[in-house]
């Protein structure tokens, strides 16, 4: 985890329209690319070319 | 008279349940001291599949008799068996016709023929259309969400291969199903099949009809309940943490208050999108209001909790006392977990019953049918009539104080997120978490309210004592509302509650030792993050060989049933609480209790006593520690700041 990610989870601000508060990790992705690229990376386990982990073997 | 204790661990459901009795109001705790459940119903030893039955064939008047046996023949076995079958199909039957509305809604957004709906999460859009392979290269939004809506759709009437999602399974779990034959083809052929084989005189045995409910319970957790949460997503946004409040005091004495209740999040998107409306709400203003306050109800209650904060009335068993508040203008009912109660509740007060659902009206209420294309027309419609109803209050209102702030939305991507960051995201320091033994396991504790039970006592006494013992607690349903109002869903929670390691861990990350997952549907995120940490490595090759256990402590409905059996047959040891209804045969729960850890690896359990019900799933959890190498004592080291940093 990045040092300064964790602080924002509980102490987001609240937005003009919006009476509760949110902690919208998913804003930082903008691009198509990024998009992909955050699947290949984070989401592994299903999306990269390569099996993973427990299924390196496979 | 004296309160009734017993009733609830909640005292603002007391207070109310009090409130009904000095008001001669019926409730489901008065008609529950009058009807008894049947006691050869209890046990399902009872057939009446055909009209030369019923055949009651309790254990105690056939003592004398060789084999109980119904008029044709049929053994108690599979009479027991088939009763169980047909209540998992029913129970997988109401998700995924929960998840063919959000997949035809899915379908006509992405064509622009809905109201109100939009395309909001491009990157679970682009994770699904993967999943269902279809190349998004050099496509739009648009184009992809079609291809994506008329694929999803084809899983409901496939008649053969498999399900899309079977896939995402980990490889020798989908091994074991094929093994066994049971990965389900088509969403509907399943339970279809499960109705053809329970007719009078078809399948007459009871491992084979238990092979069959497996089949059309996978076709639940890894179709119907998946399709339901990922469009969700696609539609209203991936769940991220989100603060939010729960308890009856969440209605508001001076505004309209508006309950939605149920379980399609669709129409109740709207209603947030339309309490913005300047009109409505200058409407309010003029009949005396100061705003108008929706409040959720049931699973419609997490779906909208988790995506817009909007806070939560209370689970199951409170839904009739939100309305003896005599502060709720209006309530909403879509679809499952309704009770019919609600119509006389209503009728005590000014309270608009409506039912929304062209699947399901109550006799009395006012129905006005949702449908897609004119949603947000109908939303604007529901919140006018809440409002224009708001100066017939006509009781002594009494809201009761009580309110708990709790923070949800912890999809399976979000802790992922969470235990990683953007560029290391990872169930790694989970699992390494488990390795070394500062959280000991995994937990789901799911399902409903059940008022043979004291609401919520189940819920919030089996969760404490697997976090006081280090378990990490994923919920969702009712029993994540039960665990919000117990204060549970709050990282403080972590170190009240929680063992020093998994509080250790909690504290590090910034998350509560209990994490709100969602709906009942969502209970296919469990599958989904528990198929993360096998494949994340380090914990084995299969979801049973992860030290992970799931309950559903106070269960009622056949929904809870179906997806028990696809925890179970998915890998996950499973206990249940306050009735089991396979006990009038012997070698049916034999079959489901032990037999099914040599097929699945998977067992079922019966268990009342939630303390017990928790050390049963510790025990578990540490014979699969065992089996692991894991579970030698670690010398404890606290975390000092570098080792924080390196938990991602
Ligand atoms: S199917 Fe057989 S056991 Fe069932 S009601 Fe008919 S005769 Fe009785």
């Amino acid at each position: 985890m990045e040092k300064d990610e964790k602080k924002e989870v509980f102490d987001v601000k609240t937005k003009d329209d919006e009476p509760y508060k949110r902690y919208d990790w998913r804003e930082k992705l903008k691009t198509r690319d990024e998009k992909i690229k955050y699947l290949k990376s984070a989401l592994r386990y299903w999306y990269s070319n390569e099996c993973y982990g427990s299924e390196k073997s496979n | 008279m004296d309160k009734d204790y017993t009733a609830s661990i909640d005292s603002a459901t007391i207070d109310l349940i009090e409130k009904a009795k000095k008001e001669e109001i019926e409730t489901i705790f008065s008609r529950a001291e009058e009807i008894k459940p049947c006691p050869i119903g209890v046990e399902e030893s009872c057939c009446k599949i055909c009209a030369m039955g019923p055949c009651r064939l309790p254990r105690s008047k056939r003592e004398s008799r060789k084999e109980r046996t119904g008029v044709c023949g049929a053994t108690i076995d599979t009479i027991v068996a088939r009763n169980f079958a047909r209540k998992v199909a029913a129970g997988v039957a109401a998700h995924s016709d929960h998840a063919r509305e959000v997949a035809e809604t899915f379908l006509k957004t992405a064509r622009g023929e809905t109201q109100g709906f939009s395309i909001k999460d491009e990157l679970k859009l682009i994770a699904v259309a993967l999943d269902f392979g279809i190349n998004v290269d050099g496509k739009d939004t648009k184009e992809i969400a079609i291809e994506l809506g008329e694929r999803v759709l084809e899983e409901f009437g496939k008649q053969k291969g498999e399900l899309t999602y079977i896939k995402k399974a980990p490889v020798s779990r989908q091994e074991i199903w094929k093994r066994l034959g049971v990965i389900p083809r088509g969403i509907d052929r399943e339970v279809v099949e499960i109705m053809h084989r329970t007719h009078m005189g078809v399948d007459q045995d009871y491992k084979h009809i238990l092979l069959q409910t497996t089949r059309c319970a996978l076709a639940d957790g890894w179709g119907g309940s998946m399709i339901s949460t990922e469009l969700q997503d696609i539609m209203f946004n991936t769940p991220v943490p989100v603060m939010g409040s729960i308890n009856l005091g969440v209605l508001k004495e001076d505004e309209v208050n508006i309950v939605v209740h149920g379980h399609e999040p669709l129409l109740p998107e709207l209603l947030v999108l339309a309490t913005k409306d300047p009109e409505l709400k200058s409407l309010a203003e003029k009949v005396g209001a100061k705003g108008i306050n929706l409040a959720g109800m049931c699973c419609s209650a997490n779906e909208v909790l988790m995506r817009h904060g909007i806070p939560c009335a209370g689970n199951f068993l409170q839904q009739e006392l939100a309305i003896i508040t005599g502060a709720v203008e209006l309530m909403t009912v879509d679809i499952q977990c309704e009770m019919q109660g609600l119509k006389n509740v209503a009728e005590c007060f000014h309270t608009k019953l409506i039912t929304t659902s062209d699947r399901a009206k109550i006799e009395g209420a006012i129905h006005i049918e949702f449908h897609p294309d004119k949603g947000l027309d109908t939303a604007k419609k529901i919140l006018r009539l809440a409002i224009e109803n708001y100066p017939n209050r006509r009781h002594n209102v009494y809201i009761p104080s009580q309110i708990q702030e709790t923070v949800v939305g912890f999809s399976h991507e979000t802790i992922n997120y969470l235990l990683g960051g953007l560029f290391r995201a990872s169930y790694r320091p989970l699992n390494d978490n488990i390795i070394n033994g500062r959280i000991r396991g995994i937990a789901g504790v799911v399902g409903c309210n059940n008022v043979r039970t004291t609401h919520d006592l189940g819920h919030i006494t089996l969760t404490k004592e697997l976090i006081k013992h280090d378990v990490l607690v994923l919920t969702t349903g009712c029993a994540a509302m039960a665990c919000g109002k117990a204060g549970l869903l709050v990282p403080e929670a972590a170190k009240k509650y929680a063992g020093p390691g998994l509080s250790e861990v909690c504290e590090a990350v910034g998350i509560p030792p209990v994490l709100h997952m969602g709906a009942c549907v969502d209970n296919s995120r469990i599958l989904i993050a528990a198929t993360a940490m096998v494949k994340e490595g380090g914990l084995g090759n299969d979801i049973s060989d992860l030290p992970a256990a799931g309950a559903a402590p106070e269960w009622m409905s056949e929904k809870a049933l179906a997806i028990g059996h696809y925890f179970v047959t998915s890998g996950i040891f499973t206990v249940f609480g306050t009735t089991w209804p396979t006990l009038g045969s012997d070698k049916v729960t034999e079959h489901l209790f032990h037999e099914f850890e040599e097929m699945y690896k998977g067992m079922w359990a019966y268990e009342p006593d939630p303390i017990k019900a928790a050390h049963r799933m510790i025990a578990h959890i540490d014979k699969k520690r065992k089996a692991l190498g894991i579970d030698k004592t670690k010398e404890r080291v606290l975390f000092d700041m570098d080792m924080r940093r390196s938990l991602g």
